[in-house]
């Protein structure tokens, strides 16, 4: 199966910058890996199974191309991720401290915080995504837990 | 609510902009596949006699001078690289016995972040890539091995065109700025606003 380019943003732009933005907490830098991401895929010569199947593929080309983006020698965006929360109209106020603590975490554990939590990723899943090995995301997914649950207190659940 | 249900609340709020798809779009309108012509049959038949290779030999004649065949605009051209410790020097005769000598180099960096020169493989690497002439006749044209495209009505409102280029070993991406630069790759498009002057 194969999206237009304005399908696939319509459909997956949003998760991509989000994905992107939870890895490079930048939002110029997280459009830019939209803008990539895109490109690539329309210039990828590759059928895709299903709808998940691109999906994923979306999400870990995101991925890596943001965690490329924040550790290149010539970043040059600098807006912090402090200044774009002031343009999200969260709906309460425990909704910016849940957003300010994920920004906190060490980065190894938000890509896979954000596909657990908000894309829905079994570890299984996360781990063929990111390429790691699942024992590897099931540590960081916990660990990544713990610091929320340590920030967060009561605003946070156990959920193992 | 669960702890999913409000972590997807708090980052539904994130939204990609507009501008990537307009960028997007534009990029795809100017990105026509541009399948180039064959020039000369027999070049072609000794392109692939020497697996593509823009250096169809390369002898050592003594000390850092080597005698090599270069595709230059569409000639494979005989000349004498020189080099150099932070470059490259070479010289030869276009079809009308004039003589031009061509400088290059740069560096590159390792891992560790240390400058060193480039190796001659590099080198030469870096002649193999595409080249782009602008002529007289304000016309453009890009050049790669024994292929030649013209591209002067292939430019966007912001002088950027982007070409693709059909190899033995896949598609060349190729973005050009008009009169300030172009660079190339195997794998996508590379970002205008990644070289020449107004680079970011």
């Amino acid at each position: 199966m194969r999206l237009s380019a304005e399908d696939t943003f319509r459909k997956y732009g949003d998760r991509i910058f989000s994905a992107a933005f939870s890895v490079c907490r930048n939002r110029a830098d997280a459009d830019d890996v939209v803008q990539d991401t895109l490109i690539r895929y329309l210039s990828l010569d590759k059928e895709f199974e299903s709808e998940e199947h691109l999906k994923a593929w979306l999400l870990r080309v995101a991925i890596n191309r943001a965690k490329d983006i924040t550790s290149s020698f010539w970043r040059k965006n600098t807006v912090e991720w402090e200044d774009y929360m002031d343009d999200l109209a969260f709906e309460e106020p425990k909704d910016s401290h849940l957003f300010e603590a994920v920004m906190n975490l060490p980065e190894k554990y938000r890509a896979v915080i954000h596909l657990f939590y908000y894309e829905d990723y079994a570890i299984e899943e996360i781990a063929v995504i990111l390429r790691r090995p699942a024992g590897t995301v099931k540590s960081q997914l916990n660990r990544g837990r713990a610091l929320l649950k340590n920030m967060l207190q009561e605003e946070w659940n156990d959920d193992e | 609510m669960t702890n999913k249900q409000r972590y997807q609340r708090v980052f539904s709020q994130l939204h990609a902009s507009e501008s990537c798809l307009t960028e997007v779009t534009k990029m795809k309108h100017t990105t026509k596949r541009i399948q180039v012509r064959r020039l000369a049959a027999a070049c072609a038949a000794a392109i692939m006699v020497m697996g593509m290779a823009t250096v169809a030999y390369a002898a050592d004649v003594g000390g850092i001078q080597r005698t090599v065949q270069l595709w230059i605009n569409g000639d494979l051209t005989d000349a004498i690289l020189y080099l150099q410790d932070m470059g490259y020097t070479f010289t030869f005769q276009d079809q009308d016995g004039t003589s031009h000598e061509v400088k290059g180099g740069g560096v590159a960096i390792d891992n560790d972040g240390v400058e060193r020169s480039l190796t001659e493989e590099e080198i030469l690497a870096d002649l193999d890539a595409p080249n782009v002439e602008y002529k007289e006749d304000g016309s453009v044209w890009v050049y790669y091995h024994d292929s030649k495209v013209d591209i002067t009505d292939r430019f966007d409102e912001d002088g950027i065109c982007y070409v693709q280029l059909k190899t033995d070993s896949g598609i060349l991406y190729l973005t050009i700025k008009y009169q300030d630069g172009f660079a190339s790759s195997p794998h996508r498009y590379p970002s205008p606003k990644k070289f020449g002057t107004t680079a970011d």
